[in-house]
């Protein structure tokens, strides 16, 4: 089974690492600005195919070297979980070591070649941008809460009936492997975690609203629509997570309350359900979507001609991956190399809406 | 309604804001009791400091185009329609007579300039 679960994360992080040069906006090559002009280059398009080249070959040769080694010798789950682990961190930083690489490379044929020259950089922004945003309402982020202070009142009331050592970490089979001692607190630890969850995803929702919605010069429109859909479908997708998160920490709890509820098949099956639907969500947001909504396709007619390029705001984007805007009050910004969202490492407040969280949520499991 | 800036511009943000907002009323785009988005929307919109957007804002409240309205934020005006007050008009030759100045300095005609300010009436009016 942990294999099983190994193989399909692999595979999917192998795709997506290897497609990801070919999902992002052609103007922004390995977090470095490119004018339009200049995007087709035939050395960008050699470091953009390097890139997604080494990362699926050396990808699917340890994917098969896993696959090989596990089946071939005897093993341990303890070692397949740990050798696991270590290939597909291994993969991550992999790409990590290459988007540097190339980070450096692009940087310096954009100096070597001086391109954006001549042209002013501007930045600019609908007065109506806000008003046209679609993303969802906070208040649908709030409804999940209430499935969460229902279990709270139901596990109180069924609390004489717990048994005496409640789960608090199941294997990849998805029996409980893990327990503590029965105490008001453990028997609801589960239930926190997911409460501060939700309270995060609602934050995050709250905090991307406030962000900024950046535009192209050159196509004002059309950026424009990509931006509003993006945001959007993040906000669904988001809002799609933290209903799995809640069905998932839901289920698991009905099963400690009620031993009744502990089929072999359903426990296997509810986590794993869990873990393909992410997958399969992540992959089709990604595919669809794109950077910034850059795959979403637009026909809007782009009347203007225009002498002005973007604000490159390299200067701001450390490495190409962390952005650091004291002036900006945005918390959060589409990602560069990537898709989705980055936080602003200028604004403490993005910060607090990600960390604070991740913090009560280790020390309750800590604690439990 | 777009608004652009140049942030390396020598002309500061905030008037570059300004300047932009009081062309999108003259052109009719923005017209008296529309409003302007809150100071951090459009600051982030931007990636500029909402102290920017701020100060672009007071002065525009400071020349009587737009106010502001508690809850609602900030509200254009409607357009002057009897006429400019003396003080208005004082400091918009104040602030015509130097660029005139340049303009003839740098060999500009009389006529012109009268041709290049009615063309940029003809422009903000789309007559």
């Amino acid at each position: 089974m942990s294999l099983a679960i190994f193989l399909v994360t692999l595979a999917f992080l192998i795709v997506i690492q290897s497609a990801i040069p070919f999902l992002l906006k052609r103007t922004i090559v390995f977090g470095v600005t490119i004018p339009e002009e200049y995007a087709m280059d035939p050395s960008i398009l050699s470091f953009r195919r390097r890139y997604s080249a080494l990362v699926f070959i050396i990808g699917t040769l340890s994917l098969i070297a896993l696959l090989v080694w596990s089946t071939t010798t005897s093993v341990s789950e303890n070692q397949l979980v740990f050798t696991g682990l270590a290939i597909q961190s291994g993969l991550l930083l992999l790409s990590m070591a290459l988007y540097l690489y190339f980070h450096a490379k692009t940087m310096k044929l954009k100096q070597v070649n001086n391109w954006n020259s001549g042209l002013k950089q501007v930045r600019i922004a609908d007065l109506q941008n806000h008003a046209k945003d679609s993303m969802l309402p906070n208040f649908m982020y709030v409804l999940p809460m209430f499935v969460t202070i229902g279990l709270l009142v139901y596990t109180a009331s069924q609390y004489s009936l717990l048994p005496d050592q409640i789960p608090m970490h199941w294997g990849p089979d998805g029996q409980p492997d893990a327990y503590s001692q029965k105490s008001p607190f453990s028997s609801i630890a589960l239930l926190l975690i997911l409460f501060v969850m939700q309270v995060m995803m609602l934050g995050i929702n709250v905090a991307t609203k406030l962000s900024g919605i950046k535009l192209n010069v050159g196509k004002k429109k059309s950026s424009q629509l990509q931006q509003l859909a993006f945001r959007k479908y993040s906000s669904w997708f988001l809002l799609l997570i933290t209903i799995l998160l809640t069905i998932l920490f839901g289920f698991l709890q009905l099963t400690t309350i009620d031993g009744a509820l502990q089929n072999e098949t359903l426990m296997m099956a509810v986590p794993l359900g869990f873990l393909v639907l992410i997958l399969v969500s992540s992959a089709i947001y990604a595919f669809k979507v794109g950077q910034g909504g850059s795959r979403i396709v637009v026909s809007v007619e782009e009347n203007e001609t225009t002498s002005a390029t973007d604000d490159d705001m390299d200067d701001h984007w450390k490495l190409g991956v962390f952005y650091v805007n004291k002036q900006d009050p945005s918390i959060f910004v589409e990602k560069r190399f990537g898709i989705g969202w980055s936080i602003n490492f200028g604004n403490p407040i993005g910060y607090l809406v990600l960390f604070v969280p991740i913090i009560i949520i280790l020390l309750i499991s800590f604690f439990a | 309604m777009f608004i652009q800036i140049e942030p390396t511009s020598d002309i500061p943000i905030y008037t570059q804001l300004a300047n932009q907002i009081i062309e999108l009323i003259a052109r009719g785009q923005l017209k008296g009791g529309d409003a302007l988005p809150s100071v951090r929307a459009l600051a982030s919109d931007l990636s500029v400091n909402m102290h920017t957007v701020n100060k672009s804002y007071h002065e525009l409240v400071h020349k009587g185009i737009i106010r502001i309205v508690p809850k609602s934020g900030a509200i254009i005006n409607p357009i002057v329609q009897e006429g400019i007050t003396n003080e208005n008009c004082h400091r918009i030759i104040e602030q015509l007579k130097p660029i005139i100045a340049e303009a003839l300095v740098l060999g500009m005609s009389p006529e012109e300039i009268g041709q290049h300010a009615s063309s940029i009436l003809v422009d903000l009016k789309g007559e």
